[in-house]
C-alpha cells in the first residue's frame, strides 16, 4: 500500500507543483500569523509543576514562617572596609532606591538600614536599625563596626569578617524578574560613583539570567546555523535552488510547529526554545533525496522518472526514520514534566511537516527546478574508487577487529557511564570570569553563601521550641554544620535567645547561652518581637512556637553538594537525634533545586529511555525483522553510549543540556542507521553480491550520511563560542554526535553485517 | 443704574453667604484634631483588658492578653501606659511602662520575671511594631494632627455612619511611616471608621477599621478594632473589655517600681 501511496503523492505533487507551493505558502501564513502570539516562559523553575509536591512544601512553609523563595542578593565590598561614612552613605540611599522598586517586597528588605540590631549600653538596652543615621564622621563610623561585628546573629550574614563586605537581601515578589531588578539596581550603584564595588547573586538573578540568555541566544545561534549549514550545503551541491529547497522544508516545520503550539496558548519554556534547532536537524533528512537524486539524474535523462525512482529508493527510508522520530519525541509527553511534553510534541509535530514536506514539497521544487547545465557523465569508476569505497572495503576487511574494537569501547564507555552524576547548577551555568560566577564566589568567600536552605523542625505539639532542651539540641547541630566546608552561616532562634540573654546580662558573654527555664525563653522572645522588627522572629519560629526553621546558607548551588549534606545531617542525627522525636525536615531553594535535578532531570532520562524502547520496537515493526531491528538500533546505542560514558570520564554532570541532548541522538543516529539499513537491503536484494552491497550503500547513500552529519556539525561549530556553557557543551555534543553516529554507520554497521552474514542476510 | 445696584448686591450677598457656609464647615486640620483627641485622650485615665490576636499570612495564631492602662498627663500631651501580660502563661508577669510625649522618643521599660530585672529600652522611632503586632507605638499612643496636612477629600457613610474622608500628608518625609494616609473619621464620635496607609511607594500598606464601637461612661470607645498588613496579609485583631475611665488611677502605677511589684487587681 505505502508504495501506492507515495507514488500518488510525489506524482501528484510533481504534476501540480504550483498547486502545492501556493497551498504550503497558505498554510505556512496562517501558522505564522499565530506567532506573535506566543508566551514564553524563561524561568527554569516552571519545569516542574506547581502541584509538586516540593513546590507545595515549600509554599507552605513560606508562610509558616513569612519567608520569600525568590531573594537577590547584593554585594558591596569596599577596600577601605564598609564603615566609612560616605560607604554608608551610598549604601543608605541604595536601600531606599532598592525599596522604592517595582517588584521588590520592601518590607522584608534585610540591609544595614532596616535590620535590628539589639545592644546594651550603660544598662539601657538600645534596639535600633544598624545604619539608623550614618555616622558623621570617622570615629563614629568605627565605634559602629565594633558593635556589629560584635553581634552573631549579623556576622557572615550582613557582614563579612573583614568588614569589606556587607550584603542586601532583596526578596522580591515570584512574578517579578530578578535580573530586570538586578539590572535597575546596578544603575542606580553606578549612578552612585563610589569606589566600592557591587556583586549580583541569588537564585533569582541566575535564574532569571539563564532563562532570558537562552531565549537570547538562540535567536543569535538558529539563523548563524542556518547560515552555516546553507553555505555548506551549497559546496556539496552547487546549487542555490537546492539550498534553498532544504532551507524551506526547516523554515516551514518551525513555523508550522511554533505557530501550532503559539496558537493553543502553549507557553514556550526554555527546553520547546530549542525546537528550531532540532527541527533544523531533522530536516537535513532532506539531503538524502537530494544526494540521491544527482546520483539519479545522471543515470535517468526523464527527469520526473529520476524524481520517482529517487523518491522509490530513499522514500522508505525516510518514512521510517521520521516515525521513529516522531514516536521517539511523542514518547517525551508520557512523562509528568510538562515543558518535556511540549517539547516532545512540538519536535514531534515538525518532524511530521518535514516527513510531508519530502513528499510533497520537494518533489514539486524538483520539478519546477530548470538544469542549468546538461548532467555530467559519471565516471565508471567514481563510486567504487570514492574514499568512502575505499573505506568500508577495509573496513570490511578487518570486520573481525573493527567489530571487537567496537565491544571494547562500549565496555569502557560502560565504566565512565557508571560514574555520570545526575547535577544541576544554574551558577555553574556561566563562564568562571562571569558576572554571576564572580559575584557569588566573592559572597561565597567573604560571606556565608547565596544559596539558602531551610531544616523545619517540628515538635509537634505547640511550646515546644521554647524548651531548652529543644534549643540546645538545634544549637549543637549548628555547631556541627558550621564546621561543614559547604556550609557558611546559620541561623535560628536559639541564636536570637542567647543574643538577647546576653543583652538583658549587661552585655556579659558568659550569659550567652539558652537559659534553663522554658518562661525565660519565651520572655525573650516577647522582648525581641516587641523591640525588633517581628519578621526577623517570625522568620525562624512559627507562631505556636511549634516549628522552628534553621536558615543554613550554603556556598554552593550544585544539587550534588546539598544532597551530601542532607546524608551528613542524617547521619549525625542518627546518633544524635533531636529530643522528643522531633525530625527534621528540608525546604528552601537550595532543597529545590535538589530535587527539581532529580525530578526533572531523571524524569528526562527516564523519557529517554522509555523513548529508546519505543524506537527499538518500532524499528523491529519496520523490518518485521528482531535482528535487523537490532543493527539499526545499534549505532544509536553506540553514540549514546560512548558520548554519557565520554561525559562521565570527563566528570561533566548529566545536566539539562545534556540530558537534553540525549533525546537529540535520538533523530540523528537512527535516521543514519535507517537510512544505511533500508538501502543496503534495498540493493542486496538486486544484486545479492553482499561485499559489493556495503561497498555501494556505503558510498552512496553513505555519502549523504556523511554529508549530512558534516553540514550538521558545521552549523552548531559556532555554537563553542557562546557565552553561556550550555550552549557550549550543546555544540560540542552535537558535534560529537553527528560524527559518531555518522562513523559507526558507516564504520561498524558493515563489519558487523560483513561478520554474520547468514545470519543477518536469511530471508532477504 | 438701579438694577446695577440690586445685581452688585444680590452678587455680594451670594458671596458672602459663600464664604459663611464655608466657615462653618470644618477644616480638615479641625477634624482630624477632634478625632485625634477622642481617641487618644478620652478621660483623665482608663484601663482595660485586651486581647491581642496576631494572626499570619498562613492564619496561624499567637493570642496575648494583658491589662493596660493610660493616664494622660495633660490633654493632647504628655501619656503613660502600664501594660501586664496574663496570657500566654509562659509570658504572665512580663511588665511594659511607656512615657509617651508628642515631640520626642519615647521612654519605655520592661520588667523580665524570669530574671527579675528590669530593663530600660531607647526607642528608636515610633513606627516599630507594639509588641509585635502590625500596630505601632504611634498607633497605639497617637500622631500628633500638627505632623501632617489634612485635606477633606469628600463626605460619605462608612458601616451606616456619616463620615469625613481626610487625606493626611505628612509635613515632614522622613518623618513618618507612610507617604499619604487616609481616613473615614465619624461625624458623631468623631472616632476613626477605616484608615489606609501608604507606603513609599505609593501601595497600600496598612488598613486599619474600627469593627465595634461602644459609648462607655459617656465615651465612644473603639471596643474592637483590626490592623491589616495589606501586603503580607498578616493581621492583628484587638478587643478591649472592661473598659473603665476616669478611675483616679495613681500615678504611682507608671512608675519603674509598679513593674516589679503592680497593684494585685492587675494580677489576678
Amino acid at each position: 500500500m505505502w508504495p501506492k501511496v507515495r507514488e500518488a503523492l510525489v506524482g501528484w505533487s510533481m504534476d501540480h507543483p504550483k498547486i502545492v507551493l501556493t497551498l504550503t505558502l497558505f498554510l505556512t501564513l496562517a501558522f505564522g500569523s499565530q506567532l506573535p502570539r506566543m508566551q514564553t516562559d524563561t524561568d527554569p523553575k516552571s519545569m516542574l509543576p506547581s502541584t509538586s509536591p516540593v513546590r507545595q512544601y515549600n509554599d507552605q512553609m513560606e508562610r509558616w514562617f513569612g519567608l520569600h523563595p525568590d531573594v537577590i542578593v547584593v554585594g558591596i565590598w569596599s577596600e577601605k572596609g564598609i564603615f566609612m561614612p560616605e560607604t554608608l552613605a551610598r549604601i543608605a540611599r541604595l536601600t531606599d532606591g532598592i525599596m522604592r522598586l517595582p517588584g521588590v517586597i520592601a518590607r522584608d528588605v534585610a540591609a544595614f538600614s532596616t535590620v535590628t540590631d539589639i545592644t546594651v549600653a550603660d544598662g539601657v538596652l538600645q534596639a535600633r536599625p544598624i545604619l539608623e543615621r550614618v555616622p558623621p564622621d570617622a570615629a563614629a563610623a568605627e565605634r559602629l563596626k565594633q558593635q556589629v561585628l560584635a553581634n552573631p546573629l549579623l556576622v557572615n550574614r550582613l557582614i563579612s569578617a573583614d568588614a569589606k563586605t556587607t550584603a542586601i537581601y532583596i526578596p522580591i515578589e515570584t512574578s517579578a524578574n530578578g535580573k530586570v531588578i538586578a539590572d535597575r539596581i546596578q544603575a542606580m550603584a553606578v549612578a552612585e560613583q563610589g569606589p566600592e564595588r557591587y556583586f549580583f547573586a541569588g537564585d533569582p538573578v541566575a535564574r532569571h539570567t539563564v532563562g532570558t540568555e537562552m531565549f537570547r541566544q538562540r535567536k543569535l545561534f538558529a539563523p548563524l546555523a542556518a547560515v552555516v549549514i546553507c553555505v555548506v550545503l551549497y559546496l556539496f551541491f552547487k546549487s542555490w535552488g537546492l539550498v534553498a529547497a532544504n532551507m524551506a522544508v526547516a523554515l516551514i516545520a518551525i513555523i508550522w510547529g511554533m505557530g501550532l503550539f503559539s496558537g493553543l496558548g502553549v507557553p514556550i519554556h526554555i527546553l520547546a526554545s530549542m525546537s528550531p534547532i532540532f527541527l533544523m536537524a531533522i530536516s537535513t533528512d532532506t539531503v538524502h533525496i537530494f544526494n540521491e537524486f544527482t546520483f539519479r539524474r545522471r543515470e535517468v535523462s526523464d527527469r520526473r522518472k529520476a524524481i520517482q525512482e529517487t523518491m522509490k529508493a530513499v522514500g522508505t527510508p525516510i518514512l521510517f526514520s521520521d516515525l521513529a522520530t516522531i514516536a521517539g519525541f511523542a514518547s517525551l509527553a508520557i512523562g509528568h514534566i510538562i515543558p518535556a511534553r511540549v517539547f516532545g510534541l512540538l519536535v514531534a509535530f515538525g518532524t511530521f511537516v518535514i516527513l510531508l514536506m519530502s513528499f510533497t514539497l520537494v518533489p514539486a521544487l524538483l520539478a519546477l527546478a530548470r538544469d542549468r547545465q546538461p548532467p555530467a557523465v559519471p565516471p565508471v569508476d567514481d563510486l567504487a574508487s570514492s574514499w568512502l569505497a575505499r573505506f568500508v572495503r577495509g573496513c570490511v576487511a578487518w570486520k573481525t577487529t573493527v567489530v571487537l574494537v567496537g565491544c571494547v569501547l562500549v565496555a569502557v564507555s560502560a565504566v565512565g557511564l557508571s560514574k555520570i552524576q545526575i547535577n544541576n547548577n544554574l551558577v555553574a551555568f556561566f563562564k568562571p570570569k562571569s558576572e554571576i560566577r564572580v559575584a557569588d564566589r566573592h559572597l561565597s568567600q567573604t560571606l556565608g553563601g547565596t544559596a539558602p536552605l531551610y531544616l523545619v523542625a517540628d515538635g509537634k505539639t505547640p511550646d515546644s521550641v521554647t524548651r531548652p532542651e529543644f534549643l540546645r539540641a538545634l544549637e549543637d547541630l549548628q555547631r556541627k554544620l558550621e564546621q561543614d566546608p559547604v556550609v557558611g552561616k546559620t541561623l535560628s532562634v536559639a541564636d536570637v535567645v542567647k543574643r538577647v540573654s546576653r543583652v538583658l546580662n549587661n552585655d556579659d558573654p558568659s550569659r550567652e547561652v539558652i537559659p534553663d527555664s522554658q518562661e525565660a525563653v519565651a520572655q525573650y522572645l516577647l522582648l525581641f518581637s516587641s523591640t525588633a522588627r517581628p519578621r526577623d522572629l517570625n522568620n525562624l519560629v512559627d507562631y505556636p512556637y511549634q516549628k522552628a526553621n534553621l536558615m543554613v546558607q550554603l556556598r554552593s548551588w550544585d544539587a550534588v553538594e546539598t544532597r551530601a549534606l542532607l546524608e551528613r545531617i542524617r547521619t549525625y542525627l542518627s546518633s544524635q537525634p533531636l529530643p522528643g522525636g522531633v525530625e527534621l525536615k528540608p525546604a528552601g531553594m537550595a532543597y529545590f533545586n535538589m530535587v527539581w535535578s532529580d525530578e526533572v532531570l531523571v524524569g528526562m532520562l527516564e523519557g529517554f529511555i522509555a523513548s529508546c524502547v519505543l524506537v527499538f520496537f518500532l524499528l523491529i515493526l519496520e523490518y518485521r525483522s528482531f535482528r535487523w531491528g537490532v543493527v539499526s538500533f545499534l549505532p544509536l546505542l553506540f553514540t549514546v553510549v560512548l558520548i554519557y560514558g565520554a561525559v562521565g570520564f570527563i566528570g561533566k554532570d548529566f545536566d539539562l543540556p545534556i540530558s537534553v541532548l540525549s533525546t537529540l541522538s535520538l533523530g540523528l543516529a537512527v535516521d543514519f542507521a535507517i537510512h544505511f539499513v533500508s538501502r543496503f537491503q534495498q540493493h542486496y536484494r538486486e544484486t545479492k553480491d553482499l561485499e559489493g552491497s556495503l561497498i555501494w550503500t556505503a558510498a552512496r547513500p553513505g555519502r549523504g550520511i556523511v554529508r549530512n552529519a558534516v553540514l550538521f556539525a558545521s552549523g552548531f561549530a559556532p555554537m563553542l563560542f557562546a557565552a553561556l556553557t550550555p550552549y557550549i557543551t550543546v555544540g560540542a555534543s552535537m558535534i560529537a554526535i553527528m560524527l559518531l553516529s555518522a562513523l559507526t554507520t558507516v564504520v561498524y554497521l558493515p563489519a558487523l553485517i560483513a561478520l554474520f552474514p547468514r545470519w543477518l542476510t536469511r530471508g532477504l | 443704574m438701579k438694577r446695577t445696584i440690586y445685581f452688585t448686591i444680590g452678587l455680594v450677598m451670594i458671596v458672602s453667604s459663600a464664604a459663611i457656609a464655608r466657615a462653618q464647615a470644618l477644616s480638615g486640620e479641625e477634624i482630624m484634631r477632634r478625632s485625634y483627641l477622642a481617641r487618644y485622650y478620652p478621660g483623665e485615665d482608663m484601663s482595660a483588658h485586651v486581647i491581642m490576636r496576631l494572626v499570619s499570612e498562613g492564619g496561624q495564631e499567637r493570642v496575648r492578653e494583658f491589662i493596660m492602662s493610660r493616664r494622660n498627663l495633660k490633654e493632647g500631651g504628655e501619656q503613660r501606659y502600664f501594660l501586664y501580660f496574663h496570657r500566654p502563661p509562659d509570658v504572665r508577669g512580663t511588665a511594659f511602662l511607656v512615657w509617651a510625649y508628642p515631640r520626642r522618643d519615647d521612654d519605655r521599660w520592661l520588667y523580665v520575671p524570669a530574671l527579675n530585672l528590669i530593663r530600660r529600652i531607647a526607642a528608636s522611632d515610633k513606627y516599630e511594631s507594639f509588641v509585635g503586632s502590625d500596630f505601632t507605638y504611634e498607633d497605639v499612643a497617637g500622631r500628633e494632627p500638627e505632623e501632617d496636612t489634612h485635606r477633606v477629600l469628600r463626605e460619605e457613610k462608612a458601616g451606616g455612619r456619616d463620615a469625613y474622608i481626610l487625606e493626611s500628608i505628612p509635613k515632614n518625609p522622613g518623618n513618618s511611616d507612610f507617604s499619604r494616609k487616609l481616613s473615614w473619621i465619624d461625624k458623631t464620635t468623631w472616632l476613626p471608621l477605616k484608615e489606609e496607609y501608604y507606603d513609599r511607594r505609593g501601595d497600600l500598606a496598612r488598613v486599619f477599621t474600627a469593627d465595634e464601637l461602644k459609648e462607655i461612661q459617656g465615651f465612644w470607645t473603639m471596643t474592637k478594632r483590626v490592623m491589616k498588613n495589606a501586603q503580607s496579609g498578616h493581621w492583628t485583631e484587638v478587643i478591649f473589655s472592661e473598659v473603665r475611665y476616669n478611675r483616679k488611677l495613681s500615678p504611682e502605677l507608671f512608675s519603674e517600681r509598679s513593674l516589679r511589684a503592680p497593684p494585685a487587681e492587675f494580677t489576678k
